[in-house]
């Protein structure tokens, strides 16, 4: 898997009109070493019809990297960052840490989708900054309905911006 | 008084030499033999006289203070009935009669009150023309000195039978008694380390402590099991025992010490044998415990996959793959549900095994018992079960463990019921230093030959499509009740419902 995998998620076909900030594609960064949950996160998001650019990072060095590379450079901070915990190279709380110490992204919805159900992990999650703790589910029907948990965390994030 | 010996008065007795010593101070005849009589009454040495057939003739006070007689009960009678020896008193008069003098000749004579005192008899015969007329027994009392010899040789038999090296050396440290124990400990005989050295026994890197222990004794301190490293004859490394104390004279000056040393090589190794195989059986318990839990966590994730592509799979091309083939789909999605139920279970189980113990707190049980009711709310309202309980304790266990003890023996009572709704009652009952809780069904039941290997991990009585579960539930709490120190079993007949009893310690 490369170190960077990037898929446009539209579900309509016309293209949006990419001027109007509010149509404005959402920007999503997945860091996810286990394939098959980037996956699931994709069918999660498309089957709740969320319009967004989706960048996908396998490790947590190069997530950081990608990261700190944001305030060089003109890129923006993703809407929403979810972020595994258990990642190769650095650990998924090193990376939410240099998210909530980069300038561009104070305002970045961040959710943990780990599969660690200890409580140390999840508050300590919470604490260094994530907005949510979910569990990767077990279900099916679990994991496609966090498609629409994520829509709402981005809806939240252009509600706020404007 | 003495007797009237046929020799005539005792003025007569000393020859003329000692006679003439005497005389100064003497005055007539007659005077002189009553105070002769009279410094031989009261000598303060037992004197007697025996006649040829050992008859005693005469005996002095001395004599029968030794024994406690009075002159009645002795005089006239036969000495062989005072000595405890027949053979020593016929072996002295036999030899007396053949002209023999007794010096230091040693006897036991029986004293009125029973005892018994160890004598040494210095005795020869009076004679006229050859004639015996008696003998002339001087009778010492060296009790005393044979039981501190007799004590002394216990002593010394001790010392010498002793397993123990006993040695004795003085403030320079030179060896002074080296007993068997010592030879055999150290390989050395006395002849090779009396006069010596005591460092001779030291290995170069333990040389340091001899002056270090000289010092000790020399200011009247003891050394008292202290484990060190000596060396034997043929270049051993032996781990000993120590206990110095210093020896004293009868001034209470300190002039040596006395030192114990105790072979502990065999023990020492075989402490340090059982410390690392109980090291070694603690990394094995920790190493299972952390593979159990970590087994668990890691299989989990591809078991994830597993379950949920094959709904996705289902989801995106069910109805397209046939029956047959939905059949299938619906065979992986059961199968890997039930896998994570099993890890779940498994992962329980290792966490018990994990948690340290002692808990802190006492809690209540019965609020437990209601979060445990409340977990399997959704199996109660489906069968109708009632469940009752009796008043229950406050007791010392973690939460966690105790609501996994009630909610997987009511969720089995539940699981298990027979044909009419379950009827569930839960108690608890103080039993000397423990409380023994009960949950009883009116379920289907235990055949007893069944009863302990219910309690096996992954143990069923019963196919998972008959009644669901992992097997996991009893072995989860037989583990939380064994870390109690406590005890679990149940009492059942098939067809008659189920009484779990479980113990925890007050």
């Amino acid at each position: 898997m490369a170190a960077v995998q990037r898929f446009s998620l539209r579900s309509r076909a016309e293209k949006a009109n990419e001027n109007d900030p509010k149509l404005k594609p959402y920007s999503i960064l997945l860091i996810e070493d286990n394939i098959a949950d980037v996956g699931l996160v994709r069918e999660a998001l498309m089957e709740h019809n969320v319009e967004a650019d989706l960048v996908v990072i396998s490790d947590g060095d190069y997530a950081i990297q990608f990261i700190d590379n944001l305030d060089g450079q003109a890129g923006e901070c993703p809407d929403l960052v979810i972020l595994d915990l258990n990642l190769p190279k650095r650990p998924g709380r090193d990376v939410l840490e240099s998210i909530r110490k980069n300038s561009k992204c104070q305002e970045a919805r961040v959710a943990i989708l780990s599969s660690s159900d200890a409580a140390e992990d999840k508050a300590d999650a919470l604490k260094l900054g994530a907005h949510h703790y979910v569990r990767k589910p077990l279900r099916l029907a679990e994991f496609l309905d966090l498609g629409g948990f994520f829509k709402q965390m981005l809806a939240a994030s252009r509600t706020k911006d404007a | 008084m003495l007797p009237h010996a046929k020799s005539g008065s005792l003025a007569s007795l000393p020859d003329d030499e000692s006679a003439h010593n005497v005389a100064p101070a003497l005055g007539t005849l007659e005077q002189r033999e009553k105070e002769l009589a009279d410094f031989i009454e009261n000598a303060a040495v037992a004197l007697h006289w025996v006649g040829e057939d050992g008859t005693i003739l005469w005996a002095n006070r001395a004599e029968m203070t030794l024994l406690g007689y009075t002159p009645a009960e002795y005089i006239g009678h036969n000495i062989a009935e005072y000595h405890v020896d027949a053979a020593v008193i016929e072996d002295i008069l036999c030899r007396l009669k053949t002209n023999q003098k007794l010096e230091g000749c040693q006897a036991r004579l029986r004293c009125k009150d029973g005892s018994i005192r160890y004598v040494s008899i210095n005795s020869s015969v009076y004679r006229e023309e050859g004639r015996f007329v008696h003998t002339r027994c001087v009778t010492l009392d060296i009790t005393e000195q044979k039981k501190s010899i007799e004590v002394f040789e216990r002593l010394a038999a001790i010392v010498e039978s002793s397993d123990d090296a006993i040695l004795s050396k003085d403030l320079n440290g030179i060896i002074r008694s080296w007993n068997r124990g010592a030879q055999r400990i150290f390989g050395y005989t006395p002849q090779e380390t009396v006069g010596r050295h005591i460092s001779m026994l030291a290995p170069p890197e333990h040389a340091d402590e001899i002056p270090d222990i000289l010092t000790r004794i020399a200011r009247g301190e003891r050394v008292d099991h202290y484990e060190t490293k000596r060396k034997t004859k043929n270049g051993k490394i032996l781990t000993i025992s120590l206990t110095v104390s210093p020896i004293r004279d009868a001034t209470g000056t300190i002039v040596g010490a006395s030192k114990v040393a105790r072979d502990v090589t065999q023990r020492v190794q075989q402490e340090q044998a059982l410390q690392e195989a109980n090291a070694a059986l603690q990394r094995a318990n920790s190493d299972l415990q952390h593979f159990a839990y970590s087994a668990s966590h890691d299989l989990q994730e591809p078991l994830r996959m597993v379950a949920v592509y094959s709904e996705l799979l289902q989801k995106r091309f069910g109805g397209k793959l046939g029956e047959t083939g939905d059949e299938y789909i619906g065979h992986t999605v059961r199968g890997a549900l039930r896998m994570e139920a099993l890890l779940a279970d498994l992962r329980t189980y290792a966490q018990v095994s994990a948690t340290e113990y002692e808990p802190k707190e006492d809690l209540e049980a019965s609020d437990v018992l209601k979060k445990a009711l409340a977990n399997l709310e959704g199996s109660i309202n489906e069968t109708g079960a009632q469940i009752t309980s009796t008043d229950l304790p406050r007791i010392r266990i973690y939460e966690f463990q105790l609501e996994q003890l009630f909610q997987n023996l009511i969720g089995n009572a539940i699981r298990y019921r027979g044909g009419s709704p379950p009827r569930i009652h839960v108690a608890a009952v103080r039993q000397d230093r423990e409380w023994v809780f009960s949950v009883q069904d009116n379920g289907i039941g235990i055949d007893p030959q069944y009863k302990e290997q219910v309690f096996g991990i992954f143990k069923r009585l019963h196919s998972s499509a008959q009644y669901p579960g992992t097997g996991m539930g009893l072995a989860i709490c037989q583990r939380i009740i064994e870390r109690l120190g406590g005890r679990i079993w149940v009492e059942s007949e098939l067809g008659r419902g189920s009484t779990f009893f479980f113990t925890v310690p007050c």
